[in-house]
């Protein structure tokens, strides 16, 4: 299958670099047999919920910034990756839809950020919920691989990855799970 | 006021040490301009017309007198000796190196100060009443919800991209100060009718090539829905406001095309499903900021009023003075002083470092260490007994200081323009000042009484014309600057966007244009106690078009 888009960059958690499963496809079939997928999200949408949720292969979605997630809400369980874009780095909205998804409906699959990665948002996407990125960036890819996160020592609002502290205010937190 | 605690102080040395580290990157050549700019823009460097600028955040416009003394230390040693205070309560450096940028902010840090979301499509420096915790008609202080707005905006990973600024104003007296009308969330602070305090909410105003007045979408919000209220709004916006377009992209157009009823439902939706959470307020938390600004304890001091009456009598500059810049104090004892940054003819905001020394010298002997900005460019001692104000009078005087014009037609507003502003059409200063100087005569301005004339460089509005009872617009036309008027705006409770007169004036006319409007103004008025705006209101705009256009028709 020459046509399978697949996108440049590597996985990146808070554990470290990882080999990515999935394959990027606009359709299931030109995704040909492989055996992880992530599809558009109208293509997804349009698959029956026999397809999706077959158990020989795992289907996950796509989202764009100005699509709504709304449609995935009440099927988050069967949803193994929501991948959410960031075609630019100044566009937040897929931020929103990250507190969103995971915070707000506990959504417990892999929660991916795609395209424009900086190094000064990995944190911003780990604390709104994001668990993965696919990074393309070369200054990000190095820092990362340097384990240099530009993280701060305190936040100054609640968030995945960091918890309470005690004798101060509520809204504050620092890093650390 | 507040007082930052090693949590506070932890997290700002990291981001300067970040910032020195993105400096040097950029000195070294590693970064280009283009990949330094979006690192140096969220430390409130802004690239302008002949240097980098730096824009300080003043939280709500609270100053002690050692903050103030750092900032004349910054002028003088980074700066060429002076600094330009805003209408958002900042203060801005025209002339750092940007070697030395780092520096400026280390010590800033050591008095509890930084540039941080100063610029940028976050939640910017979040703005207060500049009389908070002193006026007499104060329901409560806005300042500790702002404190709590400050540090909850601060690097907040879901809103630091959005479609574009964000700007927060807080009041806490039915007259507002704050103009929060015009900000993008507008909090007024009151009671119920059960004495407990909460929020009327506004949304949606601003101003800028399209003006509105934000629409009140809550009359009452307890405040331990502060956070958790804020947060829908922010992220109804950060979801749906216009990203093709940069001048759409206000959450002001957002609710002007979405309609206030159905943005309205969309964010009580969202509050709905986060009002029980982590960010629902506890009243020990509230209560454990508003100690930082309970009110000084302010000794009793009765001898004033004696004494002031006699000193009035003698010197009528004096008498002007406590007339103009002297406004109630919640505690008859005491004033609170507006410093003008206006002298007749000066550049409106503009204070030296002798002048930030000699006020912070003032403030500690006689305003309990307190400082304001005002976001009309000037600066607030907030608790002056009226026994002392003789003194910090005289003081004053010696570094032109105490121009008598708080609220006329001299204290003017004005946004940088031509001059430094890489953005601007025209020039506003030199505008500015010549107004000024055609105003100056203290009998002349103190007779046509309260008149706010605020001028912009170009239509981004940073001069606030909008909103002046006169405002003027400068903008280019054919290789020459032209000058448009709009009158009757105001940035109070009752607000409005100021209506424009027709075409514009340029350079040489538009001294001309203005005191048409002012004499007209001072014809029709029913007697001294009708402020222009009043009259405006009464009578509308035609008596001023006509005496505009049909003057200058016959001048021709
Ligand atoms: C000299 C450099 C400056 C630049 C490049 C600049 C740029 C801008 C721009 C582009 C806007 C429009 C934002 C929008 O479309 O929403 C704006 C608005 C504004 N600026 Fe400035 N500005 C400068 C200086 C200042 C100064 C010195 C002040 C205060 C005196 C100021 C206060 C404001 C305010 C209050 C607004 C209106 C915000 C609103 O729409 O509600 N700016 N500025
Ligand atoms: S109004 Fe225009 S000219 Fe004036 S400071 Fe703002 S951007 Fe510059």
């Amino acid at each position: 299958m020459s046509d399978i888009e697949q996108p440049a960059g590597e996985l990146w958690g808070r554990e470290g670099f990882r080999e990515d499963p999935y394959v990027t496809a606009e359709t299931l079939e030109e995704a040909g047999d492989a055996p992880a997928v992530i599809l558009p999200l109208g293509a997804w949408l349009g698959l029956t919920e026999e397809t999706r949720n077959a158990s020989n292969r795992k289907i996950g979605v796509l989202v764009a910034p100005g699509e709504s997630i709304e449609p995935l809400l009440p099927i988050l369980d069967s949803i193994p990756v929501i991948a959410l874009q960031f075609p630019a780095f100044n566009d937040g909205r897929s931020y929103s839809k990250a507190e969103l998804i995971k915070n707000q409906h506990h959504f417990k699959g892999e929660l991916r950020a795609v395209g424009d990665v900086l190094i000064d948002q990995v944190a911003y996407m780990l604390r709104t919920g994001f668990d993965t990125m696919k990074v393309n960036h070369a200054v990000t890819l190095n820092r990362l691989a340097g384990h240099n996160l530009h993280d701060v020592p305190g936040y100054y609002q609640p968030g995945r990855g960091s918890h309470t502290v005690s004798g101060t205010y509520s809204w504050r937190r620092v890093p650390g799970a | 006021m507040y007082r930052y605690d090693e949590f506070d102080h932890a997290f700002v040395s990291a981001r300067v040490e970040q910032f020195k580290d993105q400096v040097e990157r950029r000195l070294s050549g590693e970064l280009t301009e283009e990949q330094f700019r979006p690192l140096r823009l969220m430390n409130g460097v802004y690239l302008q017309l002949h240097a980098y600028m730096l824009r300080v955040a003043v939280p709500y416009g609270t100053l002690s007198s050692r903050q103030m003394h750092k900032l004349a230390h910054i002028a003088r040693r980074y700066d060429r000796g002076y600094g330009h205070f805003t209408t958002r309560q900042n203060i801005q450096y025209n002339w750092p190196a940007l070697k030395d940028i780092p520096a400026v902010l280390d010590e800033l840090a050591s008095v509890e100060m930084h540039a941080l979301q100063t610029s940028g499509n976050c939640i910017r420096n979040v703005t207060a009443d500049h009389f908070a915790g002193a006026a007499a008609d104060e329901v409560g202080d806005p300042r500790p919800y702002a404190e709590i707005l400050r540090q909850w905006s601060s690097m907040h990973p879901e809103f630091s991209y959005l479609p574009r600024k964000f700007k927060i104003a807080v009041t806490g007296a039915d007259r507002d100060r704050a103009a929060i009308q015009v900000h993008d969330i507008g909090l007024h602070l009151k009671k119920n009718e059960a004495g407990e305090l909460g929020f009327a909410v506004y949304v949606g105003g601003g101003q800028g090539r399209t003006p509105m007045v934000a629409k009140k979408i809550r009359d009452f919000l307890p405040v331990e829905d502060l956070l958790t209220y804020t947060t829908a709004i922010v992220r109804v916006y950060n979801l749906n406001g216009r990203r093709d377009n940069k001048y759409k992209a206000r959450i002001k157009i957002l609710v002007h095309e979405t309609g206030t009823e159905e943005i309205t439902r969309q964010i009580e939706t969202e509050w709905q499903a986060i009002k029980e959470t982590d960010l629902k307020l506890p009243q020990q938390d509230v209560d454990a900021i508003d100690t930082y600004f309970a009110p000084p304890n302010l000794v009793q001091r009765p001898e004033g009023w004696s004494g002031l009456a006699a000193a009035r009598k003698a010197d009528h500059a004096f008498s002007a003075w406590v007339d103009q810049n002297v406004t109630p104090h919640k505690n008859p004892d005491y004033g609170v002083v507006t410093i003008s940054l206006k002298p007749i003819g000066g550049i409106p905001g503009d204070a030296t470092d002798a002048q930030m020394d000699l006020v912070a010298d003032i403030a500690e002997k006689f305003s309990y260490d307190e400082i304001r900005v005002s976001h009309e460019q000037n600066l607030v001692l907030p608790h002056v007994a009226i026994a002392d104000l003789r003194i910090v009078y005289d003081l004053l005087l010696t570094d032109g200081l105490a121009t008598a014009n708080a609220g006329l037609i001299t204290d003017i507003i004005s946004c940088p323009g031509l001059d430094y502003c890489a953005l601007a059409t025209a020039r506003s200063i030199p505008v500015a000042q010549r107004i000024s100087e055609r105003f100056g005569n203290p009998e002349r301005q103190a007779d046509i009484g309260e008149l706010k004339l605020k001028i912009s460089g170009c239509i981004n509005a940073c001069g606030h014309h909008h909103v002046g009872h006169i405002g003027i617009l400068g903008v280019e036309k054919k290789g020459e600057e032209l000058y448009q008027i709009s009158l009757g705006g105001s940035g109070d409770e009752i607000c409005t966007i100021g209506d424009i007169t027709g075409r514009g004036f340029s350079s040489e006319e538009i001294v001309d244009a203005i005191e048409t409007i002012v004499d007209r103004y001072l014809e029709i008025r029913t007697d001294k106690e009708e402020t222009f705006l009043t009259t405006y209101r009464r009578v509308g705009a035609a008596p001023f078009k006509d005496a505009l256009y049909s003057e200058v028709a016959n001048a021709a």
